[in-house]
């Protein structure tokens, strides 16, 4: 006899009575790219698995205001063919188009590459670059914020409670911002992250005066590079700049040594990728 | 709501509907294999990495080892021997044919639907485009080279093949 047991809600608002009742057993399935290779590897305990995938309301990329708001189950390949993503959040967009391989893209959810809470979550940095928040809903507490920088909390741990739910991904527009993102990997297609790097700037002339760097697969989680930011503000991206802000990025980041990649070389690599992903935003 | 330890789904495969009850953990691919006879959908890594699952579901190509058979539910599968009489994909299986595309076969069935679920959406391809587009596919044979070749001459025909060469 099967240990799993299935539900599938028709609207949010059920999904969230399923999750209050479930009492940290039920497991959400959405695009299942993970899931399933979890259950096969690991033997999930006892578990209810909740079937969103069929919760239209959750699906869409769209700009709305001042911001754009991408639903929680919004795959990979439509956020690819957003021509609103590809304009302006060119950093996202770039890390669509690398991840995984075309057909887990037509599968795999941006909720669900967040909530998996991943180190090398290859949506995860961008989204970070972008200041992008994730809004959280749940019976108990309905709706709430919580910007990706508190996110997670260690490798595939993350804020977000038993009961609750990632419905949406926002993030500020802004025209004046550049985004770009970088991927290593040890090939093309399927390669987990060896490091990812992602940087949105703005700039005054020559002078940057808004930055944010976000790194995946150099530390426990996803993480922003605070002083690289600092440092950045008020320079030009010159030669200079470009050897002090790789060496300050350096120090902020700890890469673990795996079967991938060592430490040391992923430390260089960060600076190394760091410089190009500067480069490409250059004004 | 109802916590169901078996779920009763109607998915069409390859034009033939069929009712049947599946284990709420269990892949699509499981379920093609093991409770519809369909065979040409293999299972190599049963992990998403190899693509030798492929398949059409609800019009998008997928690998069905990430797939829960609960999910097919209400949906069209189609997978490479229900598109015998697809124009596309008979081209397809010709070419690979004649480039010698095929060795021990395995990848064949997966590669056929990503190659013609990616020249549907992109009918003249870079040979970039068509090495990205079937990196979700393994082969541990041919070298991908003459798949490639395969590919791109359904998109151009053999005078370009020829000129190529």
């Amino acid at each position: 006899m099967t240990k799993y047991r299935y539900v599938a809600p028709a609207t949010v608002d059920e999904g969230l009575e399923i999750l209050r009742q479930g009492g940290g057993k039920v497991r959400i399935a959405a695009g299942c790219t993970n899931l399933l290779p979890d259950m096969r590897a690991k033997e999930l305990a006892d578990c209810v698995l909740m079937d969103i995938s069929g919760l239209g309301e959750l699906r869409g990329v769209d700009a709305d205001g001042g911001s754009i708001r991408i639903g929680a189950l919004t795959t990979i390949d439509e956020m690819l063919h957003s021509p609103l993503l590809e304009q302006e959040a060119v950093a996202l967009w770039r890390a669509c188009r690398q991840f995984a391989d075309p057909l887990v893209r037509n599968r795999a959810t941006v909720g669900g590459n967040l909530a998996n809470g991943s180190p090398a979550a290859d949506s995860a940095v961008p989204l970070l670059a972008l200041d992008a928040s994730a809004t959280v809903a749940s019976r108990a507490a309905g709706k709430r914020e919580v910007p990706l920088c508190e996110l997670w909390r260690g490798p595939y741990q993350t804020a977000i409670a038993a009961d609750e739910l990632i419905t949406a991904i926002t993030f500020p527009r802004d025209a004046a911002r550049r985004s770009w993102f970088i991927k290593n990997g040890l090939r093309r297609a399927m390669a987990i992250s060896l490091i990812t790097v992602a940087t949105a700037v703005k700039q005054d002339g020559c002078v940057v005066t808004g930055a944010r760097v976000a790194l995946g697969a150099v530390g426990p989680t996803p993480l922003r590079a605070r002083r690289t930011e600092e440092y950045l503000q008020g320079r030009a991206i010159d030669a200079a700049t470009l050897a002090e802000a790789a060496e300050i990025v350096r120090g902020e980041i700890s890469p673990i040594s795996d079967l991938r990649a060592s430490k040391e070389y992923r430390t260089h690599l960060a600076g190394v990728l760091l410089r190009r992903a500067l480069e490409a935003v250059r004004a | 709501m109802e916590f169901k330890q078996q779920v009763a789904i109607k998915v069409t495969v390859n034009g033939a509907d069929i009712r049947a009850a599946v284990a709420p953990e269990e892949s699509l691919l499981d379920f093609l294999r093991k409770q519809c006879g369909v065979t040409d959908v293999k299972c190599g890594c049963g992990m998403g990495e190899c693509g030798t699952c492929t398949l059409v579901l609800a019009g998008k190509v997928v690998k069905s080892c990430l797939v829960l058979a609960a999910q097919a539910d209400g949906r069209e599968v189609w997978t490479l021997q229900g598109l015998e009489r697809d124009p596309l994909a008979a081209r397809l299986q010709d070419s690979f044919a004649r480039h010698g595309a095929v060795q021990c076969g395995f990848c064949t069935p997966g590669m056929l639907i990503a190659a013609r679920g990616f020249l549907q959406r992109s009918p003249q391809p870079t040979r970039a485009e068509i090495r990205e587009a079937l990196s979700g596919n393994l082969c541990r044979c041919t070298g991908y080279q003459k798949i490639v070749d395969a590919v791109w001459a359904v998109a151009y025909g053999d005078a370009a093949e020829q000129e190529r060469a």
